[in-house]
C-alpha cells in the first residue's frame, strides 16, 4: 500500500475504533470495549511506526489528501510520540479502569464513554500532528479539548467535574485566540499568494512566508503563542492544568501531561518557524524565552504547596512546558534541538510518573502525600518504579531528561542571555526538591497501621517497566535514530536544510548520525 | 590487547559491576542484597587495583581514552594518569571494606540503632561504589557532572535511611546543596562548550584567561558544596544521622572527596591558571580550616567531633591544591596524596565511632573512658586514628601534610600574604593535635568507665576491618608519595 494511504489509514483509525465502541450499546462487556480500544492503539502504534519511520528513513515528506495532511520528520517525532505513549497507557488503562469499576468509584456503563473517547483522543492529538491545514489544526486543538472534558470528568465528583468545567472553559476561551491569530495569517497570505485557494495550507504558505506583513505576523505570533500556548499549559495560562491533570484517570492523565501538551507546542513551533522568516527571531524569541522562564519560576514556587501527588505532577508538567518554551526562546539549532529532545524525553517521563501515581491511588486510595506512606513496605515494585520516575523527572542522570535539561543549559549559555540561565537553573532546583521530597515523604516511612502488603495487577507494572526501561535507555545511550530525527526536525523548524546545518561547526558536534560517527573512529 | 583498552575494560568493570550488581539487589530477596554487593565491590576492587598495576607495569604514561563522543564531540572519556589510578583503588577498596563491615553493623544486634538491613542500603551502597570509580576515571566534565550527581542521590538515600524526620531533613539537605553546587559544572560545562566545542577537561587550557577563571571558579564552587568548604559545608554536620558506616563511606572515601577531586582534575588539567583562582581557593580553605577547628571544642558526639575534622582536613586539600596554582608542584602532589590517605584515615575513625555506638550504645565521648583495656583493637584503632588526623609521623597524612606545607613555605618565601595563611595552617595543625591528644588522653586510658563496662563483645568482620584500615593507614604514606613522584 501506498504510504499516503498508510498514513490516512493511521488517521482513520483510532477514529473507525472510536465510533465502533461508541455504537456499541452500553451494557457490552467491559472486556470488548478494553479489547477494541486495545487493538486500537495497538494498530495506531504499528501505522505510527510504520509512516514515520518510512518518512524518518527516506527523508522524503508525505502527503495525503491533496494537501490536507503532512508528514515531515517534525510532525513525524509527535505522530511517534502519540503513538507509543498511546499505546502504553492503552495497555495500562486495561487494568486501571477495570479495578475503579470493581472498587465502584466509576459505575460499569461508563466504560464505553471512557474507552471510545480515549480513541477518539488519540486521533484528535494524531490529526494535530498530520493537519496541514491552519484552520484544521486549529480545529483539531480544539476537538482533542472537546474530547478530553468528559474523560477528565469521568469520576463525576465534584471536583471532577469542577475541574472539567474549568478546563473546557479555559482552554476553549484560550484557544480562541489561537483561532484570531491562525485567521490573520490565514487572511493576509490569501492576499498575497497567487492561489488564494491555498492560502490555509502550511506548506504552500511556508514559500511565501517573507512576503508577509511583519506588523500582522507579530500580533498574530502574539494571539497564537497565548492561545495555543493556554492549551500547552504556560504561565500566566496554565490554571486549567493542575485540575484536569490531577482529577482524570491516571492514563489520560499520562496522556494529557505526557503528549497533548507537547502536541499544542507544536503548533506554536510550527507558526514560529513561520516568524522567524518573516520577521526575524528576536520577536519570537524573546516573547517565548519571557513566558518559558515565569513558567518554569512560577511552577517551582507553586509546586511545594501541593499535597496531592498528581497535583504536584501537574506542576511539574507547567515546568517542563515551561523548559521546551525556554529551548525555543533560546533559539538556533542547539536550542531547537534541546527543545524536540525535551519534548520526546519529558513525554515518557511523564507518563511513567502518572502511572505510578495512578498505581498508587489505586493502592491508597488517596492522592495526598500527608496519607501515602510506606509504599515501599506495601507494593515494593511500585516504590522502585515510582522512585525512577521521580529521579528521572527531576533530570538525575542517568534518565533522559538529564540529556536534553543539559542541553538547556548548553544552549542558554552559548546564545541566551546568562541571567535567564541561571534563574532557570534555581527554579528546576526548587522543582528538583518538590519531585524527590515526595519520594521521603510518601515512598518511604512507616506504612499506615493494618496495611497489608498489596501490589497492582501485572498488566499495570508491565507498561511502566516498559517505560521506566525507556527513559534510562534513552539517557544512556539515545539512540541515533532518534538524534537523527531531531536533527531532520530541527532543520525543518529553521527552514535551513540539513546539509548546510551539517557544516556549521556547533551543529555537527553536538549530534551524530551513523556516518559522523564513523568519520570520528 | 592494547594497554588502551585494556585499562578501559578494568575501569569500565570497576563502574559497571557494582551498578549493576545494585539493579541485582532489587530484583532478589532480601537475604541476597548483602553478599551481592560486596561482591561486586570486590570485583570492582580488583579491576581498580589490576588498573593500577598495569598501569605501573606500563611505565605510568598518562592515557587519555574515548568512550562516548558525539560527532567529533568528547562526551565521555577516561583519564588513566598518576592522580586517577592512585584515588580510584582507594575509593573502591574502602567502599568494600565499609561493606564487610557493614554485615554486622547493620543488624538486629546494633545496641543505639538495631536494623533490619533493607535492600535500599546495600542497593545505593554498590552503586556509590560504582559512581566513584567512574568520578575518578572521567576525563571530561559532562562524565564527572553524571557521576557527581549520581553520588548525590545516593548519600541523598544513605543519610535519610533510617527515616526518622531529622534523617530525611539531612538527606535533602545534602542533595539540594550539593545540586546547587552541580548548578556550577552545569553551567561551567556549558562555557567550556562554547569556548571550545567541547566537553574535555583537557580544553580547560585553551579557553583565554577570562574564560579560564569563570570555569575554574565555578567548577571550585561545585567542588565547595560536595567537600563541604565554608560556605556551604552546612549539609556534613547534618549528615550525622545516616548510619555510621555510611558517615563513614561519604567522608572517607565518596562524597566529600568527589569535590575534591574535581577541582584537582580540573586544575591539572588547565595549564597556566589565573591567580585569582588560587587566592579564592586558600582564602576559602583557611577560613574553612579555622571554622572547622572552633567548632571542634563545644562537640561531644564523636561522629560530630569527626564531621568538623573531615572539613578542616579538606581545608587542608584545598588549600594545597590553591597553592599549586601559585607554581608548587609539590603541594599539589600533597594534596592529591592527602585525599588519598586521609581517606583510609577518616573511615578507620568512623568505623571505630560506629564500633562504640554497636558494642557500647553510645558515642558520647565523655561517658567513653577505659577503652584499652576492654577492647584493645578498638583502643588502637582509636590512636592510630588521631594520631593520624593529628599528622604525627609516622602516619601516612604526616607525609602529605608535610609536603603541602613546604610546598607553601616554597612561595611564601616570596610571597608575603601566603607566606601568613601557611603559618596560620600550620598553628591549626598545632591545635588539632592538641584536641585530639586531649581526647585520647580521656577515652583511652585507664580502668572502663560503666558504659564501656557494659559493652558487648567487637564482631570479627569490625576488628578485621580495623586491622586492614590500620596497616594502610601506616603505609599509604609513602604509597602515595612514590606513586605520585
Amino acid at each position: 500500500m501506498d504510504v499516503s494511504m498508510l498514513t490516512v489509514a493511521l488517521l482513520a483509525c483510532p477514529l473507525v475504533f472510536s465510533l465502533i465502541m461508541a455504537a456499541l450499546p452500553k451494557t457490552t462487556s467491559y472486556n470488548v470495549f478494553a479489547g477494541l480500544n486495545t487493538i486500537s492503539v495497538a494498530a495506531t502504534l504499528v501505522l505510527s511506526v510504520v509512516t514515520a519511520g518510512t518518512m524518518l528513513s527516506s527523508g522524503q515528506n508525505i502527503d495525503a489528501l491533496g494537501l490536507w495532511l503532512h508528514l515531515d520528520s517534525l510532525s513525524s517525532i509527535f505522530v511517534l510520540l502519540v503513538g507509543i505513549i498511546g499505546f502504553i497507557t492503552g495497555v495500562y488503562s486495561i487494568s486501571y479502569i477495570k479495578i475503579d469499576i470493581e472498587e465502584k468509584t466509576m459505575p460499569a456503563e461508563r466504560t464505553k464513554q471512557y474507552y471510545a473517547l480515549f480513541s477518539l483522543f488519540v486521533f484528535t492529538m494524531l490529526l494535530v500532528c498530520l493537519s496541514n491545514n491552519i484552520i484544521l489544526t486549529w480545529a483539531a486543538v480544539e476537538a482533542t479539548t472537546l474530547s478530553t472534558v468528559f474523560l477528565v470528568g469521568i469520576y463525576k465528583n465534584k471536583q471532577a467535574l469542577e475541574a472539567s468545567w474549568k478546563y473546557a472553559m479555559v482552554c476553549t476561551a484560550g484557544v480562541a485566540f489561537g483561532l484570531f491569530g491562525t485567521l490573520l495569517i490565514y487572511a493576509n497570505a490569501a492576499d498575497i499568494m497567487p492561489n488564494a485557494h491555498e492560502a490555509a495550507f502550511l506548506t504552500s504558505i511556508m514559500p511565501y512566508a517573507d512576503q508577509f506583513d511583519p506588523m500582522l505576523v507579530r500580533l498574530a505570533f502574539a494571539f497564537i503563542v497565548i492561545g495555543f500556548g493556554t492549551k500547552a499549559g504556560l504561565f500566566p495560562m496554565h490554571t486549567w492544568l493542575p485540575d484536569a491533570h490531577s482529577q482524570a484517570p491516571s492514563p489520560v492523565s499520562a496522556l494529557l501531561s505526557g503528549v497533548l501538551l507537547k502536541c499544542a507546542m507544536l503548533v506554536i513551533i510550527r507558526f514560529y518557524s513561520l516568524s522567524i522568516i518573516t520577521v526575524g527571531d528576536t520577536y519570537p524569541r524573546t516573547l517565548l524565552l519571557i513566558l518559558g522562564t515565569l513558567s518554569i519560576l512560577v511552577a517551582a514556587l507553586c509546586i511545594f504547596k501541593q499535597d496531592d501527588i498528581k497535583r504536584r505532577f501537574a506542576y511539574s508538567s507547567v515546568d517542563n512546558v515551561g523548559v521546551v518554551a525556554l529551548c525555543l526562546g533560546i533559539g538556533g539549532p542547539l536550542g531547537i534541538a534541546a527543545c524536540l529532545l525535551h519534548c520526546i524525553f519529558h513525554g515518557f517521563t511523564k507518563a511513567l510518573a502518572f502511572c505510578m501515581a495512578g498505581n498508587i491511588q489505586h493502592i491508597y486510595h488517596t492522592r495526598d502525600l500527608n496519607k501515602i506512606k510506606g509504599v515501599v513496605e506495601i507494593a515494593p515494585v511500585t516504590a522502585a518504579l515510582t522512585i525512577i520516575a521521580l529521579l528521572a523527572l527531576a533530570a538525575f542522570p542517568p534518565f533522559a531528561l538529564f540529556i536534553s535539561e543539559f542541553l538547556t543549559f548548553v544552549a542558554g549559555v552559548q546564545s541566551g542571555p546568562i541571567w535567564v540561565v541561571v534563574l532557570v537553573a534555581i527554579g528546576l532546583t526548587g522543582v528538583y526538591f518538590a519531585l524527590t521530597g515526595i519520594a521521603l515523604k510518601s515512598i518511604f516511612g512507616k506504612a499506615p497501621e493494618g496495611m497489608k502488603r498489596h501490589e497492582v495487577p501485572a498488566l499495570m507494572i508491565i507498561p511502566e517497566i516498559a517505560l521506566a526501561i525507556v527513559v534510562m535507555w534513552f539517557g544512556i545511550a539515545t539512540p541515533v535514530a532518534i538524534t537523527s530525527g531531531v536533527e531532520d526536525a530541527t532543520s525543518v523548524v529553521l527552514n535551513q536544510s540539513v546539509e548546510e546545518l551539517h557544516e556549521a561547526p556547533l551543529y555537527r558536534m553536538v549530534f551524530s548520525s551513523q556516518t559522523k560517527t564513523s568519520e570520528v573512529n | 590487547m592494547s594497554i588502551e583498552s585494556s585499562l578501559s575494560l578494568f575501569a569500565m568493570v570497576a563502574i559497571a559491576v557494582p551498578m549493576l550488581g545494585s539493579l541485582l539487589i532489587v530484583m532478589l530477596p532480601r537475604p541476597y542484597a548483602k553478599w551481592i554487593c560486596a561482591f561486586v565491590g570486590g570485583i570492582a576492587t580488583v579491576a581498580s587495583v589490576g588498573l593500577a598495576a598495569t598501569f605501573a607495569g606500563n611505565g605510568m604514561n598518562a592515557v587519555d581514552v574515548t568512550w562516548a563522543s558525539m560527532g567529533q564531540t568528547l562526551v565521555m572519556g577516561f583519564i588513566f594518569d598518576r592522580m586517577s589510578t592512585l584515588l580510584a583503588p582507594a575509593f573502591v577498596a574502602i567502599g568494600l571494606l565499609v561493606v564487610i563491615y557493614s554485615f554486622p553493623y547493620m543488624s538486629d544486634k546494633n545496641k543505639e540503632h538495631p536494623d533490619a538491613p533493607r535492600r535500599r542500603f546495600y542497593v545505593y551502597f554498590s552503586t556509590f561504589i560504582g559512581a566513584m570509580a567512574g568520578l575518578a576515571y572521567s576525563s571530561t566534565i559532562v562524565g564527572q557532572l553524571v557521576f557527581f550527581e549520581i553520588t548525590g542521590v545516593c548519600s541523598w538515600g544513605l543519610i535519610s535511611y533510617y527515616m526518622t524526620p531529622t534523617a530525611k531533613k539531612a538527606g535533602m539537605k545534602a542533595l539540594i546543596i550539593t545540586h546547587i553546587g552541580a548548578l556550577g559544572l552545569y553551567i561551567g560545562a556549558a562555557f567550556l562548550f562554547a569556548g571550545t566545542g567541547t566537553f574535555a577537561l583537557s580544553a580547560i587550557s585553551q579557553l583565554d584567561s577570562g574564560m579560564k577563571t569563570v570555569v575554574l571558579l565555578l567548577i571550585l564552587f561545585a567542588a565547595w558544596a560536595k567537600s563541604a568548604q565554608f560556605p556551604l559545608y552546612m549539609w556534613l554536620p547534618s549528615a550525622m544521622e545516616a548510619p555510621t558506616p555510611v558517615s563513614a563511606y561519604l567522608h572517607g572515601a565518596s562524597m566529600v572527596k568527589v569535590g575534591v577531586c574535581v577541582f584537582a582534575r580540573a586544575l591539572a588539567s588547565a595549564g597556566d591558571i589565573p591567580e585569582i583562582v588560587g587566592w579564592v581557593a586558600i582564602i576559602d580553605a583557611v577560613v574553612t580550616m579555622l571554622f572547622g577547628f572552633l567548632m571542634y571544642l563545644p562537640q561531644k558526639d564523636m561522629k560530630r567531633l569527626l564531621a568538623f575534622s573531615t572539613i578542616a582536613q579538606l581545608a587542608y586539600v584545598f588549600f594545597g591544591l590553591g597553592l599549586s596554582v601559585f607554581g608548587s608542584q609539590m603541594a599539589f602532589n600533597g594534596a592529591v596524596e592527602h585525599i588519598f590517605n586521609h581517606a583510609f584515615t577518616k573511615t578507620l575513625f568512623f568505623l571505630i565511632a560506629g564500633s562504640l555506638s554497636f558494642t557500647l550504645g553510645t558515642r558520647m565521648l565523655p561517658k567513653i573512658q577505659g577503652l584499652m583495656k576492654k577492647y584493645p583493637v578498638t583502643g588502637v584503632g582509636f590512636a592510630v586514628a588521631a594520631t593520624a588526623i593529628a599528622g604525627v609521623p609516622p602516619m601516612s597524612t604526616f607525609f602529605s601534610k608535610f609536603q603541602i606545607i613546604s610546598g607553601g613555605f616554597a612561595v611564601g618565601a616570596t610571597n608575603t600574604v601566603i607566606f601568613v595563611l601557611v603559618c596560620v595552617m600550620v598553628v591549626e595543625t598545632v591545635a588539632t593535635f592538641a584536641w585530639f591528644l586531649r581526647w585520647m588522653g580521656k577515652v583511652l586510658p585507664g580502668e572502663p568507665s560503666e558504659t564501656v563496662a557494659a559493652g558487648q563483645p567487637l564482631p570479627r568482620a569490625m576488628a578485621f576491618v580495623f586491622v586492614v584500615l590500620m596497616i594502610m593507614v601506616v603505609v599509604a604514606g609513602p604509597l602515595s608519595s612514590s606513586w605520585m613522584g
